[in-house]
């Protein structure tokens, strides 16, 4: 990339060639306001809140859009500029109702902190009296029309990031408003409530119900950490106050998602998590299920363990568990059975592995045996990007697939071969398949070994961590004498796997939420959930990254590889002492090589 | 050095803003060195004095036709007009009722609350008539400056004024006092 001169309010400047004056002189300490344009989004130049004066250019020119040249001279805050953004701010305030008492995103909107930037103490207009609806027909957030102001930032993110396409503009002039669809109400419309709108909406437009005045961003703190909904490992800010989460942003700076979430990732956990927590350990007594410290309560697991042979012992482990609670498990039952209870993908040999940064740069992408739009939602929004901009895809599935009408044929697994058939006609093919992949289908796969990469779609959120240190060994569960049970978070009451075990079983189950089976259980262990705890997760491309604890743990609850730790101090195996230092063994034993 | 005197009224507003002018606390003895508070809502004296006065300061936003009289007089009074508080200076919290309108306004809060019967909408003569549409003071008075807040802090007040004593007129509120809520 070539560097070029300029000269920015009067001073010598070098940049990129190609780059906009925005971001040229935010590489240069300059700081243009900006409200219809977002980093993540392509610039269109509406708001002209960042006109700058360029020489020899008639007009002020909007900075987010306009290219640098050689030798071209720019005043960003010249009094013509500042008495055009007066001028622009005096009419945004007129529009609808931007009165800041009024609004529940006050102290932390982009068009309150330009009025302040612009000394705007009074409105030179009178207020626009015709009220706009409000449309609160989501659970989760709302979208108030009389904050908006028409940057289409939502609209744009809709269809560019997330590929939706379900927002839009309508009229003209003073009459122009957001709306989903041909005017539906947003929860009859085909939003799918990922909330990426809300997210890069600078107004009190759109507002998340559940965090709406609980905080301000400076009163608020943000913990970055990994999304545990799926595999595909989203990075995502916890935001949090007094140790209560308040709701959950996507980051922008994380490689897998960058700054996009689905309503699994971002609402959910918040808005429909209604299950009961075990806020202490939990030990089979005279009387049922007793509360009983982790001393007891381990000292109860480690006694049966000591009594057990190693084929007695067998482990059912959710794919939720963290790296290194995964590698502690693994070597506690490693002579013993060890299942998943998620599943995996068939593991398809020496295929040359690929990443999600693959797909924009292959030919086609073949989607087989997975359904995305349930199962990796953002994964769902990349492809339906990338669809967008012609590239090419087939959809092989036995069951109805959601991005079956984007692709440009839908093949059952059978007929694998001619989906195979045509993608060997083409230089590169990224194959994304699912856990549904037969072995038959998987071998006819086989032809496209040359020019493909082969990336998983793993069921589980942990589930590549798991399979790499060896948790489906599919041993058998008849006959054990210690069940122990890694649920995590995982739905299911897994009462069905206990049952196989035989009655005379002892069941220990290491959970974050009372159910069937911890109703069961002979001992249970209160695990800490996403937000509490820290440590690392494997998403299904391999990627190993950091989850890291926003709020304290409920209760005695313990994050998993802790209670395992412990559970290792007690049958006195040195497994690693500090987080550090199991996460380092589990490393080594993830990758073969110290790190 | 004779004092400067200062009149004060309020229109549409809460007295939140007056609270905020006392709240400025011990600093007001400096103050009173200085100045002279001929009148306000809370003294004996209502009206600014026929002979003027150096700063007029409103509180509240232009709901009816008494505001209008009301902030018509303080401004011919006196010579520098301060708009002092959100209400004044936007129409503020009154200027909600322009989202459903005057008349359904008064309707829904004396004819068709939950605990009104037989409800009439007052109409005496001694009443101002109210307004269709709430607007801050500047709509209807030429303001010299806006102290904007919900309401302004002590220290946006008092930095305002003494800014005044000191010969200086505040164009805008440094951005530590500069707050719309």
């Amino acid at each position: 990339m070539s560097k070029i001169k300029f000269i920015l309010n009067g001073r010598e400047v070098f940049a990129t060639a190609g780059m906009t004056i925005y971001e040229a002189a935010r590489e240069a300490g300059v700081d243009i306001p900006t409200l219809c344009h977002h980093r993540a989004l392509l610039p269109i130049g509406a708001c002209r809140i960042c006109v700058v004066e360029v020489n020899g250019q008639r007009n002020l020119q909007a900075a987010c859009a306009f290219p640098i040249f050689e030798n071209m001279e720019v005043q960003t805050e010249s009094p013509r500029v500042v008495a055009a953004r007066k001028l622009i701010l005096d009419m945004l305030f007129a529009e609808r109702n931007h009165y800041c008492p009024f609004c529940e995103v006050s102290g932390d909107c982009e068009l309150q902190n330009l009025g302040y930037r612009y000394g705007i103490n009074h409105w030179e207009f009178s207020t626009y009296r015709q009220p706009f609806p409000l449309d609160a027909t989501r659970k989760s957030f709302l979208m108030e029309q009389n904050r908006c102001v028409l940057c289409q930032r939502c609209a744009r993110a809709c269809s560019e990031l997330v590929a939706n396409h379900t927002l839009g503009l309508r009229q003209r002039g003073a009459e122009s408003m957001i709306h989903a669809d041909a005017n539906m109400p947003f929860a009859d419309s085909t939003c799918i409530s990922c909330g990426t709108c809300l997210q890069v909406c600078p107004t009190g437009a759109l507002v998340d119900r559940r965090s709406s005045y609980m905080a301000r961003d400076e009163q608020s703190e943000r913990i970055s950490s990994i999304c545990s909904r799926c595999s595909v490992g989203c990075g995502i800010h916890i935001v949090t106050r007094g140790g209560n989460v308040l709701r959950i942003e996507g980051d922008w700076d994380a490689p897998v998602n960058v700054g996009l979430l689905c309503k699994t990732g971002r609402f959910l956990p918040l808005y429909e998590e209604e299950r009961e927590r075990i806020a202490k350990p939990l030990l089979r007594g005279k009387n049922g299920l007793e509360p009983v410290g982790w001393e007891e309560a381990l000292q109860a697991v480690a006694d049966r363990f000591n009594k057990t042979d190693a084929a007695g012992k067998v482990l059912l482990a959710s794919s939720d568990a963290t790296n290194e609670a995964l590698y502690l498990a693994s070597s506690l039952f490693g002579d013993g059975s060890m299942q998943l209870l998620t599943g995996a993908t068939p593991n398809l040999g020496d295929k040359k592995a690929g990443d999600f940064s693959d797909l924009p740069g292959s030919d086609m992408i073949l989607l087989a045996a997975a359904n995305p739009v349930q199962d990796h939602p953002v994964v769902s929004f990349l492809i339906k990007r990338l669809v967008d901009r012609g590239k090419r895809l087939l959809v092989i599935d036995d069951e109805d697939n959601a991005l079956a009408p984007f692709a440009e044929a839908t093949f059952d697994l059978k007929s694998i071969g001619k989906a195979v058939r045509i993608a060997e006609t083409l230089n590169r093919v990224t194959v994304l398949y699912g856990a549904a992949l037969t072995d038959k289908a998987a071998k006819l796969l086989n032809k496209l070994d040359a020019k493909a990469r082969f990336v998983p779609l793993e069921p589980g959120i942990n589930t590549c961590a798991a399979v790499k240190f060896g948790l489906n060994n599919s041993g058998k569960i008849a006959g054990a004498k210690v069940l122990y049970i890694l649920q995590g978070e995982l739905n299911g009451n897994g009462a069905e796997m206990v049952s196989k075990a035989g009655k005379s079983t002892f069941v220990v189950v290491q959970a974050a939420y009372a159910s069937e089976l911890t109703n069961t259980a002979d001992v249970v262990l209160p695990s800490a959930i996403w937000s509490e705890r820290s440590g690392t997760l494997t998403n299904t491309e391999g990627r190993v990254q950091t989850a890291n604890q926003a709020v304290e743990p409920l209760g005695e609850a313990r994050t998993d590889w802790e209670i395992l730790a412990m559970l290792a101090d007690k049958l006195g195996k040195n497994l690693g002492t500090s987080f550090k230092d199991i996460s380092k063994r589990a490393a080594k034993r993830f990758t073969g090589k110290e790190i | 050095m004779p004092k400067i005197s200062i009149a004060t009224d309020w229109l549409g507003g809460c007295a939140g803003c007056h609270m905020s002018l006392l709240d400025i606390d011990d600093r007001i003895l400096d103050l009173m060195e200085l100045v002279e508070f001929t009148s306000s809502p809370i003294t004996d004296l209502k009206h600014p004095p026929k002979e003027g006065v150096t700063v007029g300061i409103l509180e509240g936003a232009i709901c009816n036709s008494r505001n209008v009289e009301v902030a018509k007089q303080m401004r011919e009074r006196c010579q520098i007009l301060i708009a002092m508080g959100d209400c004044a200076t936007f129409g503020g919290v009154p200027a909600m009722r322009n989202l459903c309108g005057t008349q359904a306004a008064l309707k829904r809060a004396y004819l068709e609350t939950e605990s009104t019967t037989d409800g009439v909408i007052p109409d005496s003569p001694e009443l101002g008539v109210p307004l269709d549409e709430v607007v801050g003071i500047d709509k209807v008075v030429k303001v010299d400056l806006f102290i904007p807040g919900c309401p302004p802090s002590a220290d946006a007040l008092f930095y305002a004024l003494s800014e005044l004593l000191a010969g200086r007129t505040p164009v805008v509120l440094p951005p530590h006092l500069f707050k719309y809520d």
